[in-house]
């Protein structure tokens, strides 16, 4: 696939729970195809009367997509982009997929401040934001890169706080963790390349201000 | 103890041009450096080393991370250039002062940063690029924009695009609505990091009036041809953005003159890095490469950081990644002629060597054979190596 090819718009989307949300939000601007699904073993789903095709990825993966081009635009939660520190345009706010970022640690050995825990070991998928925000409080700490399940860290000794993102905190109530610090809030981002938002302006632009009028009426509604 | 598996690999973020990579590079260098000759451009070569300070004096200082240093032997840092306008900055401020302005300088030379690597960009990759120094008018920024163009034409490109902008304009607009200079550099942040979404949640957090905050968020995505100028004067109340659209103006006729207005179209959001350049601003794009072939822009404070204050304004474009371009647009680099293989029999070596000599005075590509062989030796050695033709010595 070139996306030399000007006259096709590739979007790429990740699989999980924002894939839904987007796939829905694309086609009430008039942008789908059929045979659109997270589950679909097909890898790019085409629809060629509309010029556009969609790219399934793995959800860490769309900001490198979009970045190198082989994407023009993409949906990606802004805690994986920030964490990506892929160099793309941010171009709107979805609002959904609404999450934020916390350290959490386990609640029989919370310690009284922040800062009591320097020095101290913290498992998470995010070790650039955890860097960024633990660096802004004066905090050496050791960082262990986990894939999934974080909470698990803390129960079994691999680390004393956790960073991660939390939806409704039933996860971290389930397992005994305590939020004792926010990071910074997260949403759903439509992004594009740099050069494609150049190139393919014009299409690009239309569909930015088609999604935030929908984005608005919703709001109001 | 040598470590046997670092031997024969290559640190990250570096490569290896072999022959037809290393011929393809060679062709593009060498159509430029006769190009920018052409134009009046002289070369400079400037040492692959220089002290940390002179490379972090301007706006390097935000690249500092990215710069690979090492120690003299007194102690002092130094640090691989990671871009040639800063090195050529300091020799026109040095060595270079008392020359006749305006000064016209021309490089085509390896750059480092210790970046992540990304498309058509190692660790170490390659510029080619000019220097305009000590002119502020729009007839300066034009030509080297026309240079730029042309450089890509020579090297082959046919379908790219000019981005051009002002970040004069950006700041007159901002100035015209007196946000603080704490607003200021959060939008311009916003606006270098690409993040619309920020820049317009700041605008939406201003106290101003509605038609003002329309302008604002207009900014980012004010695009597009000539008609795109008249829409930018509507906006612009002030003097300050007023005169950067006369000189956008201005430098867009220029191309015109130049025959190439068709190649460039106005994006008055682009700023590229703020704290570096001070007039106008350009980047170049090209489908089926996700990232910019080329860019530049008038930067004229910079040579006042080496005490010699003096407007100037350049281009740089990336080697490999014009390579890249051409090579998924279909545009392949000519494989090198091979022209004649030379193959003799025993006892007939002088021939053969008289004979290379006349062939290759005549400008053909001969390749003599080190030993005698037969005829069919010869044919086959002649196959192998891709020579179009045999000449057997008997």
């Amino acid at each position: 696939m070139q996306t030399s090819d000007m006259d096709y718009l590739t979007v790429a989307l990740p699989k999980g729970k924002l894939f839904s949300l987007s796939a829905e939000l694309f086609a009430k601007i008039g942008y789908t195809a059929e045979g659109l699904s997270d589950q679909s073993r097909k890898l790019i789903i085409t629809n060629e009367e509309k010029k556009i095709r969609f790219i399934v990825s793995k959800t860490a993966d769309v900001p490198t997509y979009v970045e190198y081009g082989a994407a023009d635009i993409g949906v990606i939660g802004k805690d994986v982009l920030m964490e990506s520190g892929k160099d793309v345009y941010e171009l709107l706010d979805l609002g959904f997929g609404k999450c934020h970022l916390m350290m959490a640690v386990h609640k029989p050995e919370r310690r009284p401040k922040l800062t009591d825990y320097a020095h101290t070991r913290v498992a998470t998928k995010f070790p650039h934001i955890a860097e960024q925000f633990f660096n802004e409080h004066g905090m050496q700490m050791e960082y262990i890169k986990l894939n999934g399940s974080i909470e698990l860290g803390p129960i079994v000794g691999l680390s004393e706080s956790i960073v991660d993102i939390v939806e409704t905190g039933t996860t971290l109530r389930e397992n005994n963790l305590e939020e004792i610090a926010y990071i910074m809030d997260a949403t759903a981002r439509l992004i594009a390349n740099r050069v494609s938002f150049k190139l393919k302006f014009d299409r690009i632009h239309a569909m930015v201000e088609d999604l935030r009028q929908i984005l608005e009426s919703e709001a109001k509604a | 103890m040598v470590n046997e598996k670092q031997v024969l690999g290559i640190p990250y973020g570096t490569r290896d041009f072999l022959p037809t990579e290393a011929a393809g590079k060679r062709a593009i260098e060498t159509k430029l450096a006769a190009l920018f000759a052409l134009w009046g451009y002289d070369e400079v070569v400037t040492p692959t080393i220089e002290y940390f300070d002179t490379l972090t004096m301007d706006s390097g200082r935000q690249l500092a991370p990215q710069l690979f240093k090492l120690f003299d032997k007194g102690g002092k840092t130094l640090a691989l250039r990671h871009e040639m306008t800063t090195p050529i900055a300091r020799v026109v401020a040095s060595r270079l002062k008392d020359a006749p302005l305006p000064l016209k300088l021309s490089y085509i030379s390896s750059v480092f940063r210790s970046e992540q690597s990304q498309m058509g960009r190692q660790c170490e990759f390659y510029q080619a690029g000019v220097e305009l120094v000590g002119s502020a008018s729009a007839t300066a920024d034009a030509e080297v924009l026309a240079l730029a163009i042309q450089s890509l034409l020579r090297a082959g490109l046919k379908d790219f695009s000019v981005c051009l902008g002002q970040v004069e304009f950006v700041t007159g607009i901002m100035q015209q609505y007196r946000l603080d200079e704490q607003t200021q550099q959060t939008l311009k942040k916003a606006l270098e990091q690409h993040d619309l979404v920020a820049y317009d949640a700041t605008v939406a957090s201003l106290d101003l009036a509605a038609a003002a905050k329309q302008n604002l968020r207009q900014l980012p995505v004010l695009s597009g041809g000539e008609e795109t100028l008249q829409q930018a004067y509507a906006s612009a109340l002030g003097e300050q953005s007023r005169r950067a659209l006369d000189n956008l103006s201005a430098i867009y006729h220029l191309l015109a003159s130049y025959g190439l207005e068709k190649y460039v179209r106005f994006d008055l959001g682009l700023i590229r890095d703020f704290s570096y350049y001070t007039g106008m601003v350009f980047e170049v794009y090209t489908a089926g490469l996700g990232f910019p072939l080329a860019g530049g822009g008038r930067y004229d404070h910079m040579l006042s950081d080496f005490g010699c204050a003096c407007p100037a304004t350049g281009f740089a474009l990336g080697i490999e990644r014009v390579l890249l371009a051409l090579e998924r647009q279909g545009i392949g680099a000519p494989e090198p002629a091979k022209d004649v293989y030379i193959g003799y029999s025993a006892g007939q070596e002088a021939a053969a060597v008289n004979r290379a000599t006349s062939l290759r005075s005549e400008g053909k590509v001969a390749e003599l054979s080190l030993a005698p062989q037969t005829k069919a030796e010869a044919e086959a050695s002649r196959h192998a190596k891709g020579y179009a033709t045999l000449v057997y010595l008997e």
